[in-house]
């Protein structure tokens, strides 16, 4: 996928101001999940699970060659095809000579963050490939051509009414049809592809090195049929997709679905060791494409390591203000909200994904969701630090900084300002920030009264406090 | 070099000079309920129905699912004495899907449905009935994957209803998978 963040602050205005109902989907529904998870986080020793989840991510990051090429050797041992693929090319290359040899026409997709990386369905579409994402939110998004607009809940920006118009012009449901009518459509519909289909693709949750297990998670369905029904499975993997040991699904599953939904555990869980047996039910032929695309980049960042032990949970995007604001599209990559601003940097480059550290107010509800305690805060910094370093940053900001510094730094420059900034026209058309704010905002209006003055009258009037 | 010495090459100059983080052993903490009572109320919690019966019961209790429809369809590893007197359909046609679990986890409400019983019963019929064995009911998740020692091809954990929110935030059931899950523990010798 193109990156699209350098837009982020110019496509984020124009969203608030054109798709005013986004913030109040995207709101409502990330409250939604945010409530749950910390319902769920509150039944358990959250505390001890997520320092332990910590642990055996650390471990395998720290030891991730040893236990790539163990999964790689039981893979193998369980007949599953392995493939390693450093960029897009190579996942594309594994996956067109599947497609060409199997003969391939339909395909059916379980929802994957990382496929949006690789852009498979336009490389399956070129080849002439019919492909069918099954999520039911990741079809509507699908249907209207859309990114996801979040990890979990990739429909999380439409609301209800916008989804029956589209409905409505699809499948000539009636406008008002309710939201079950709507999903029996999309049923009927996926079910047929899914019992035609002759390729199912996937991502992965987990990967467990001792077994060669693929862990998958979902509440609908669709990832157990996808890896069942059609003759070939392709699982797309990325390297820190790793668990060293069987048994580390008892912790990662029942937090992974805590943080993510605020269940218990998700409705289905696939636990894949490879193709079907002599004479069952099941793919002849399961690949795993195990692929790097910037990761062993960041392995290699002294600081930024630390967002590859992200489950993609999207406990951070739920928790986060700005996020909640816009949802994910105007991040313009695949990662959005608190995890993309620390995630997008390292895997495409700081440039590319440049003022995305800065979509944050640096509240810290990210860090206290954050399953595993990736940092997000301190990361948020570091890439700001680094982007003034690199000259990222416009002249003017270092050099207003520096004002700022002055004036704040002196109780007299202080009150001089802040009387002459109520005095004077603001020149809002001039300086980039007040622009920033102005435009599709109404103009600034500084209270009459500085707050220390006020404060004073009220000491005076209450006689001291 | 291929694309695999290269990432391994890569993430082991990355990891030069890392300090290796230690692997933390797994911590057990036995449940102090009865795994069968806490697997009940946890299925329901989920939005399944949950039972206790005996395996005369079971079959009998089979039969009253299907009152009404053509027939169902069955894993291959149901055992004869479970197997209710319907006709078989095939998985793509049948209102019924009839499984026999490999285990249930109390403490996530879950049973667990082997590969080798054949999956598309377990996934195509609106409604799936599970049986499965009061002995074969673990206290947490950790002592169940513990004690798997075959693995089959797939391993699917069933905790509810097929669900989804996608739609306008209102929860939906049956979306892909059954939308109708029915759990019953079988008491007894077996």
């Amino acid at each position: 996928m193109r990156a699209r963040a350098r837009l982020y602050p110019k496509e984020a205005a124009r969203l608030l101001r054109e798709k005013p109902g986004v913030r109040e989907a995207v709101t409502g529904a990330t409250l939604h999940f945010e409530r749950n998870r910390l319902r769920a986080y509150g039944e358990v020793p959250i505390e001890e699970w997520r320092e332990r989840a910590k642990a055996v991510k650390d471990h395998v990051l720290t030891h991730l060659d040893h236990y790539l090429e163990l999964a790689e050797r039981r893979l193998r041992e369980n007949g599953v095809r392995v493939h390693w693929a450093e960029t897009p090319e190579d996942a594309h290359r594994v996956l067109r000579e599947i497609v060409q040899r199997h003969g391939v026409r339909r395909a059916v997709k379980a929802k994957s963050m990382l496929t949006e990386e690789l852009a498979v369905n336009p490389l399956l579409q070129a080849l002439g490939v019919e492909v069918y994402e099954t999520d039911l939110g990741e079809y509507l998004i699908q249907l209207l051509g859309e990114p996801p607009s979040h990890i979990v809940g990739p429909a999380i920006h439409l609301s209800l009414e916008e989804i029956q118009k589209l409905f409505h012009q699809r499948f000539g449901t009636p406008l008002d049809a309710p939201p079950e009518a709507l999903a029996q459509v999309a049923r009927k519909v996926l079910r047929e592809a899914f019992l035609s289909a002759e390729l199912g693709l996937s991502g992965a949750n987990f990967l467990v090195a001792e077994t060669g297990t693929l862990a998958l998670m979902e509440n609908e369905g669709n990832i157990r049929l996808s890896t069942s029904l059609p003759r070939v499975h392709v699982a797309f993997v990325g390297l820190e997709k790793l668990l060293p040991r069987f048994a580390d699904l008892a912790l990662f599953l029942p937090l992974t679905a805590r943080a993510a939904t605020g269940q218990r555990l998700s409705t289905f869980v696939s636990l894949i060791q490879g193709p079907a047996r002599e004479g069952e039910e099941g793919p002849e032929e399961v690949h795993v494409v195990l692929v790097d695309h910037g990761r062993t980049a960041l392995l290699q960042d002294p600081e930024a390591w630390e967002t590859l032990r992200c489950l993609r949970c999207g406990a951070c995007l739920n928790a986060c203000p700005v996020y909640r604001q816009t949802g994910g599209h105007p991040y313009g990559y695949v990662y959005s909200g608190p995890i993309g601003a620390v995630l997008d940097p390292g895997l495409l480059s700081l440039e590319e994904a440049y003022p995305l550290p800065y979509a944050s107010t640096l509240c810290g509800a990210c860090y206290e969701a954050c399953p595993v305690r990736i940092p997000i805060p301190r990361l948020l910094l570091t890439w700001r630090h680094r982007a003034v370093a690199e000259g990222l940053t416009p002249a003017w900001e270092g050099a207003a900084m520096k004002a700022f510094r002055q004036v704040m730094a002196s109780p007299a420059l202080y009150r001089l300002f802040s009387k002459a900034l109520r005095g004077l026209p603001l020149p809002q058309d001039l300086l980039p920030l007040l622009k920033a704010w102005t435009e599709g905002r109404g103009p600034l209006k500084p209270s009459p009264k500085p707050f220390h003055e006020l404060w004073k009258e009220l000491e005076e009037a209450e006689g001291g406090p | 070099m291929d694309p695999k010495a290269r990432i391994l090459a890569r993430v082991r100059r990355a990891l030069e000079g890392r300090p290796k983080a230690h692997l933390p052993p797994h911590p057990h903490t036995p449940l102090p309920e009865d795994p069968v009572d806490l697997l009940l109320g946890r299925l329901r919690e989920n939005g399944a129905e949950a039972k206790r019966l005996s395996r005369e019961e079971a079959k009998a209790f089979a039969l009253s699912l299907a009152q009404g429809l053509p027939g169902a369809a069955f894993g291959k590893t149901l055992p004869e004495d479970l197997r209710p007197p319907l006709p078989e359909l095939p998985p793509e046609e049948a209102p019924l899907g009839l499984s026999y679990a490999l285990f249930a986890v109390a403490e996530t409400g879950s049973v667990a449905l082997s590969s080798e019983e054949g999956r598309k019963a377990q996934l195509l019929p609106p409604t799936h009935l599970v049986f499965v064995e009061a002995g074969r009911v673990y206290g947490t998740l950790l002592e169940a994957l513990e004690d798997l020692k075959a693995l089959p091809a797939a391993l699917g954990l069933h905790s509810g209803p097929s669900k989804s929110a996608d739609i306008g935030q209102v929860m939906v059931k049956g979306v892909h998978g059954p939308g109708r899950l029915v759990v019953a523990v079988l008491i007894g010798p077996g």
